[in-house]
C-alpha cells in the first residue's frame, strides 16, 4: 500500500472544506466511511490517495429515523444495522434483505450505506493495476475484447462496467432520495439521478463533485397495496456480486397494477430502471403473460457481448418471477 | 489381524493443540519476528513470455529503507523442486508466464519494499506465447522449451504418461456397445488459508528457516541442495501450519529468496506472499481435456477403456500432470496416454489428490452417461464395475468399496429418490447423483523417538508438521495407544529438523502410514526399557509385564500393579526410538469412497444448490473420528467449489490472470457447504498402523463428479466442462 495521511474530521462542514482545499491544491484525497472497499483498492494500488478523510469521527451520521414521511438513514449507518433494524424489516419490503445479501457478514458490519451506494466497479480489469483501463485514465475498456461474462448488457459503452451496489437498485425501486452536502450547501435529489452512464462520463459512477459528500438516504413509506420483491443471482451465496438482481415494487388493487417500479442490478453501469416496462404494466392485470411481456420490454435493446448473453434470459426470468410474487 | 479393543484410537478427540490455535498463541511462519528483521516482496512478470534484456534497480535502491534487491543476474539460484523439464531458477530468463518471478526486494517494511518494486526498470523483449494446451502441442506453436511443449522430464515426470494392460482391441471386440466422449476441467487454486511465508536467519554459516511447509525434512533437503549447504547447516522449523493441500510440499522459491536476501543483508528476512502472489506465484490443479472410449457389454460390464488426454501443467513441470480417475473401476483391458503440456500460464502441480478429482469427474460422468444411454440405473452401473483387483491383477490389502456404495446409497435413499434424468418438474429441479473415489495407501520410511520421564509422562518427537489434518494429535493418539500412557500425559514436539527425527512430510496421504508404524515401534522399544525397570519392583520377569492407563502390571495377575511414575522414578529418562520402513509384497493399498449428493437446480437463474451430501469412506480403522470427519467435509466442499464456481481465468488478449483472489476465484463459503453425512466403513488393514489407511486426499476425489451427476439427474443435461456455472446451466436448459 502507498503511504498516506489520515485526517479525522469532526464535522461534515470540516470534511467538505478540507476536500475542497485538497482539490484546489491538486492533492488526491478519498473519503472513508466503512473503508472496506477503499482498503482493497489501496492494497491493489488502484487507488493511491495522498489523504484519507475519515468521516467516522463525525458524530451523528449513523442513524435510522422513522418519521411520518418515511425513513431517514444516515450515510454512516452500517449495512448490518439496516439489515437488523426492526422498522426497516417491517415496512421497507426488501431493503433489509438487499442490505443483508451484500458482501459478507464482516464487510456488512463495517460497510456503510453511503459507501455501498458510492462503490467503485468490481470489474476485474478496473480492479487490477495490470490493466490501464478507460475508467482509470487509460485508452480502452478491456472488457470489449476480453472476458466479459459479468459485464453490462444495457447502457454500456464506451465502458462496460456494471454497478456493484445491491442496495441502490432496491432503494430506487422504493423511490429513495439522497442528501448531498457540499460547498454550496445541501441538496436532495432522487437516488436515480445520482448515477452517471459512461456515455456521459466514463471515469465516474456518480455525480459527486470534489467536496461533495452523500450524507443521508430518505425512503418514503411504500404506498398501501404495495408488495416488494428482491432477488439476487450470484454464483456464490456470500461475498459475491449480483450477476443479475431484480427489485420490484408493485402497487396493485384486485390483481390490477396501479403503479410499478422495476429496477435491475448487475446488468448496466448504473442501477437500471426499466421505465418502459413499468409504464406497460400500469393498469394491467398481473399474470404470467403480462409478466413475461414486461420482461421482454425491460430487456428490449439489450446489447450483450460474447460472454454475457445468458444475462438476458436470466433477467427476463427474474422479472417474471418478481412480478408474479408481487400480487 | 482382527479389530482390537482400543483405549485411545477410534474416539472423537479434539486436537491436542486446538486451544493454542484458536486463541492465537500458535506461532505460524508469518508470526515469527526477529529484531532487525527485513520484509521482502516479489516483482512478477506482466508478460506471458519474454526475454529480459536488462534490469535497472538503481532508482529502487535509492528508496530509503531498501536493503537488497535480487534478480536473475545477481542471484542465480537453482530451484530444483520447481521444474522437471529444464532447470528452473528462483528468477528465470526468459520469463514464461504472467506471474513468473523477476526480482525480490528486502526493505525495512513491506510497504517500502512494495514501493521499490514499482521503481525497478525491466526491459522485456516479448516472445510468442501460447495459452491453450492443445494449441501448444501443434508443430507450429511457440516453443516454451527448446525440445517443445510436451513436458518430457525424467522418471515420474516423463511424458507422455502411458499405461496399459490387457488387450484393448480384444476388449472392444467383446463389447456390445462402444461409447466415446470428451470432458474438460479447469485450473483451480489450492486456496489454503495460510498464505505462503518464510523467515530466514543466518547465524555464522548456519541457516534457519521458519517455513510454512508440508514437510520440514523435505524443505531442509531442498534448501540445502539448492544453496550448496550440508544438511547439518540447515534447520527448518514448522510448528504450526495453516494448510497447503499439496502446494507447500517441498522447499519453494520464496524460502530460497528469503535465505539469499538474509545472506546479502546480514539481517533476518521475512518473505510473505500476498493472496495474489499465492494464486499466481505458486501453482494450482492442472486443467485437462480427457477423451474416453469405452467398450461395454449389454449388462453394463466394462470390457475396455481407452483414455487420451492433454493436461496443462503451465510454464514449469512440478508434478506428473497425470489423470487417475479410472482407478476405482474393474477394467480388464486398459490404455491411457496423458500428455502433460507446457503453456505460458500459471504452473499447475499438486493439489489434494493431484490426478484425481478432474479425472474422476471425467470418467464417472462418462460412466453415468453410459448407464443412462443403456437404461441402467447408475447405482447398479457403479456397483457392477467397482474395482476388485488392482490393474486387474493384484489384490488390495483391504477393500470395502462395495460396502461404501451399499451403505451410502441406503443412507441417501437412492432407490426412493432416483428418477429418470430431467423428470423433475417445475422451475426448480431436484436430482441425485453418485461417484466413486479414493486414493492410494502405502507404507514407507518413518522415524520416531519417545522419551519417558521419571514422573511417567512422555515426550513424543516426530518430524510431522500438522497441515490441518490433525497429524500431531494422531501421532499422540498412536503413541498413547501403543505405550499404554494416557493421552494427556504425552507431549508432542514436532516439525523442527534440529530436534525431531526424519519425516516424509504431509503429502500423498502418507503421514500416518509412514510415521505411525515408527511411533508404534518406538513405543515398543521404550516399553521394553520400562518393563526392565519395573520387573524387580513387581518381582516378575519383564516379558510377563504389560502397561495400560499409566499402570505397569503382571499380565497374568493385573491386580499386581505399579503406577508408571513409580516404576520409572529412578530411571532418569528412558528413550525408545525407531526407524521403520515396511513395504507391500504382492499387494496394493487403496482407500475408497462412494459419494452421493442431492441438488436443486433453479432453471430460471441457473443456480445450483447442493442440498444434501453423503460420503461413505473406507480408510481402514479411523484413528480419530473428529478430524477425520472434518477432513471429509472439507474435501467435499472443495469439490463443490471445483464443480460449481472455481476457475482461474486468464485474459486471452493479455494472458493476465483475471481473478487471483479469494473474492473473485469464488472459493466456496459456509453457504455453499451442505450438511455432509459421513459414514466410515472400517476394515482392519493389516499394513496400516492399528489398521488405518489414508484419508487426507480421498474426500475431494469423488465430490466433483457426484455433483455433476446429480445435476444430470435433475436437468437431464450433461455438463462436460467445469465449472458448471449459471451461464452454462441456462444455456443448456433455456433452449
Amino acid at each position: 500500500m502507498k503511504s498516506f495521511a489520515n485526517i479525522d474530521v469532526k464535522s461534515v462542514r470540516e470534511a467538505v472544506t478540507l476536500l475542497q482545499k485538497l482539490h484546489q491544491e491538486k492533492k488526491s484525497a478519498e473519503i472513508v466511511s466503512g473503508g472496506t472497499e477503499l482498503l482493497q483498492l489501496m492494497k491493489d494500488r488502484v487507488a493511491t490517495p495522498q489523504y484519507l478523510i475519515n468521516l467516522k469521527t463525525i458524530p451523528g451520521l449513523n442513524y435510522i429515523k422513522e418519521e411520518r414521511s418515511g425513513f431517514r438513514i444516515g450515510a454512516l449507518t452500517t449495512l448490518t444495522e439496516i439489515e437488523e433494524h426492526k422498522g426497516v424489516r417491517e415496512k421497507l419490503l426488501f431493503l433489509s434483505q438487499a442490505a443483508g445479501e451484500a458482501a459478507s457478514p464482516q464487510l456488512r458490519n463495517a460497510g456503510t450505506i453511503g459507501g455501498n451506494i458510492c462503490q467503485r466497479p468490481f470489474c476485474w480489469y478496473f480492479r487490477s493495476a495490470n490493466f490501464p483501463c478507460l475508467r482509470k485514465g487509460g485508452g480502452i475498456c478491456y472488457a470489449v475484447a476480453g472476458d466479459n461474462r459479468y459485464h453490462a448488457i444495457l447502457g454500456g459503452g464506451p465502458s462496460y462496467i456494471v454497478h456493484p451496489s445491491d442496495t441502490a437498485p432496491a432503494l430506487i425501486a422504493l423511490g429513495a432520495r439522497i442528501k448531498i452536502t457540499g460547498p454550496a450547501g445541501e441538496k436532495t435529489i432522487p437516488l436515480e439521478k445520482f448515477f452517471v452512464l459512461p456515455q456521459v462520463d466514463y471515469k465516474r459512477e456518480n455525480i459527486l463533485q470534489p467536496g461533495e459528500i452523500l450524507t443521508e438516504v430518505q425512503i418514503p413509506h411504500p404506498k398501501p397495496g404495495s408488495k416488494g420483491f428482491y432477488h439476487k443471482v450470484r454464483e456464490r451465496q456470500a461475498w459475491d456480486h449480483a450477476i443479475v438482481s431484480v427489485s420490484t415494487v408493485v402497487q396493485s388493487k384486485g390483481g390490477i397494477c396501479q403503479d410499478a417500479h422495476v429496477v435491475l442490478g448487475g446488468v448496466a453501469p448504473i442501477p437500471w430502471r426499466a421505465a418502459k416496462a413499468e409504464a406497460f404494466l400500469r393498469g394491467k392485470k398481473v399474470d404470467e403473460g403480462t409478466a413475461r411481456q414486461v420482461g421482454e420490454i425491460a430487456l428490449d435493446g439489450a446489447r450483450p457481448m460474447k460472454d454475457n448473453v445468458y444475462k438476458i434470459g436470466m433477467a427476463k426470468s427474474l422479472i417474471q418471477r418478481a412480478l408474479l410474487a408481487s400480487v | 489381524m482382527a479389530q482390537q479393543q482400543f483405549s485411545t484410537v477410534g474416539k472423537k478427540i479434539p486436537r491436542i493443540d486446538a486451544y493454542e490455535r484458536v486463541t492465537g498463541q500458535a506461532q505460524y511462519a508469518g508470526d515469527v519476528q526477529h529484531p532487525g528483521m527485513l520484509y521482502a516482496c516479489v516483482l512478477r512478470s506482466p508478460h506471458p513470455h519474454a526475454r529480459i534484456a536488462s534490469i535497472d534497480t538503481s532508482k529502487a535502491e535509492k528508496v530509503p529503507g531498501v536493503k537488497a534487491i535480487i534478480h536473475h543476474r545477481n542471484a542465480e539460484v537453482r530451484w530444483s523442486s520447481g521444474g522437471a523439464t529444464a532447470p528452473r531458477y528462483i528468477f528465470n530468463n526468459p520469463v514464461r508466464y504472467v506471474g513468473d518471478s523477476v526480482a525480490a526486494v528486502a526493505a525495512t517494511d513491506r510497504h517500502i519494499a512494495e514501493d521499490a518494486l514499482g521503481l525497478i526498470e525491466v526491459k522485456y523483449e516479448n516472445l510468442p506465447y501460447v495459452l491453450d494446451a492443445k494449441e501448444a502441442l501443434k508443430p507450429d506453436a511457440p516453443k516454451i522449451y527448446p525440445k517443445g511443449n510436451l513436458s518430457v522430464g525424467d522418471g515420474s515426470t516423463s511424458a507422455p504418461i502411458t499405461e496399459q494392460w490387457g488387450d484393448l482391441e480384444k476388449g472392444f471386440k467383446e463389447a456390445d456397445r462402444i461409447f466415446e466422449d470428451t470432458y474438460i476441467t479447469k485450473h483451480v487454486n489450492n486456496a489454503q488459508l495460510e498464505r505462503r511465508a518464510s523467515v530466514a536467519k543466518w547465524e555464522g554459516g548456519k541457516l534457519t528457516v521458519w517455513a510454512s511447509t508440508q514437510g520440514a525434512s523435505n524443505a531442509r533437503r531442498d534448501i540445502a541442495k539448492d544453496l550448496g549447504l550440508p544438511l547439518s547447516k540447515v534447520r527448518v522449523i514448522c510448528k504450526y501450519m495453516g494448510g497447503g493441500f499439496g502446494n507447500k510440499n517441498q522447499a519453494q522459491d520464496y524460502d530460497l529468496m528469503a535465505a539469499v536476501l538474509a545472506k546479502a543483508t546480514g539481517q533476518p528476512v521475512k518473505l510473505e506472499f500476498t493472496r495474489e502472489d499465492d494464486f499466481i506465484g505458486m501453482h494450482g490443479r492442472w486443467a485437462s481435456e480427457q477423451h474416453y472410449k469405452a467398450g461395454v457389454k449389454k449388462d453394463g460390464t466394462i470390457t475396455a477403456v481407452e483414455l487420451n488426454a492433454v493436461t496443462n501443467v503451465g510454464a514449469y513441470r512440478k508434478s506428473s500432470g497425470n489423470l487417475s480417475g479410472t482407478d476405482f473401476y474393474q477394467i480388464p483391458n486398459f490404455k491411457k496416454v496423458v500428455n502433460p503440456v507446457h503453456t505460458n500460464t500459471v504452473v499447475a502441480a499438486n493439489y489434494r489428490a493431484p490426478a484425481y478429482p478432474q479425472s474422476v469427474f471425467g470418467f464417472a460422468s462418462f460412466l453415468d452417461q453410459i448407464a443412462h444411454d443403456m437404461g441402467i440405473n447408475p447405482l447398479e452401473m457403479f456397483l457392477k464395475n467397482r474395482i476388485r483387483m488392482y490393474k486387474s491383477k493384484s489384490p488390495f490389502t483391504s477393500n470395502a468399496l462395495e460396502e461404501c456404495i451399499v451403505e451410502g446409497a441406503k443412507r441417501i435413499g437412492w432407490n426412493e429418490k432416483w428418477h429418470k434424468p430431467g423428470a423433475s418438474s417445475g422451475a426448480k429441479k431436484h436430482g441425485i447423483g453418485m461417484a466413486l473415489g479414493g486414493y492410494p495407501f502405502r507404507p514407507g520410511l518413518g522415524a520416531a523417538t519417545i522419551r519417558v520421564n521419571a514422573d511417567g509422562t512422555a515426550h513424543l518427537l516426530v518430524g510431522v508438521v500438522d497441515i490441518g489434518t490433525g497429524a500431531k494429535s494422531t501421532m499422540a493418539i498412536i503413541a498413547s495407544e501403543a505405550l499404554g500412557i494416557p493421552l494427556n500425559q504425552i507431549q508432542v514436539t514436532n516439525g523442527d529438523t534440529d530436534v525431531t527425527p526424519y519425516c516424509v512430510g504431509e503429502s500423498g496421504s502418507r503421514c500416518t502410514s509412514f510415521t505411525g508404524p515408527a511411533v508404534i515401534a518406538a513405543a515398543e522399544d521404550v516399553r521394553r526399557l520400562i518393563f526392565n525397570a519395573a520387573a524387580p519392583q513387581l518381582k516378575a520377569k519383564p516379558e510377563d509385564l504389560d502397561l495400560k492407563d499409566g499402570k505397569v502390571f503382571i499380565k497374568a495377575n493385573p491386580s499386581q500393579s505399579l503406577p508408571l511414575s513409580r516404576a520409572v522414578a529412578r530411571s532418569g529418562e528412558l528413550i525408545g526410538r525407531a526407524t521403520t520402513n515396511p513395504a507391500f509384497k504382492g499387494v496394493q493399498g487403496k482407500s475408497f469412497a462412494a459419494h452421493f449428493a442431492e441438488v436443486e437446480v433453479d432453471t430460471w437463474t441457473g443456480h445450483v444448490k447442493v442440498t444434501r451430501y453423503v460420503a461413505a469412506h473406507d480408510s481402514g480403522t479411523i484413528l480419530n473420528r473428529l478430524p477425520a470427519e472434518s477432513q471429509i467435509k472439507g474435501g467435499v466442499v472443495q469439490g463443490i467449489g471445483m464443480a460449481l464456481t472455481e476457475e482461474l481465468l486468464i485474459d486471452r488478449p493479455t494472458a493476465i490472470p483475471l481473478n487471483p483472489s479469494y473474492r473473485d476465484a469464488k472459493v466456496p463459503t459456509h453457504l455453499e457447504a451442505p450438511e455432509v453425512e459421513v459414514i466410515f466403513i472400517e476394515p482392519y488393514d493389516p499394513y496400516g498402523p492399528f489398521g488405518g489407511k489414508s484419508l487426507g486426499e480421498p474426500p475431494i476425489t469423488a465430490a466433483v463428479a457426484t455433483v455433476g451427476n446429480a445435476i444430470f439427474n435433475a436437468t437431464g443435461k450433461r455438463f462436460k466442462e467445469l465449472p458448471i456455472t449459471p451461464d452454462k446451466i441456462l444455456h443448456a436448459v433455456q433452449v
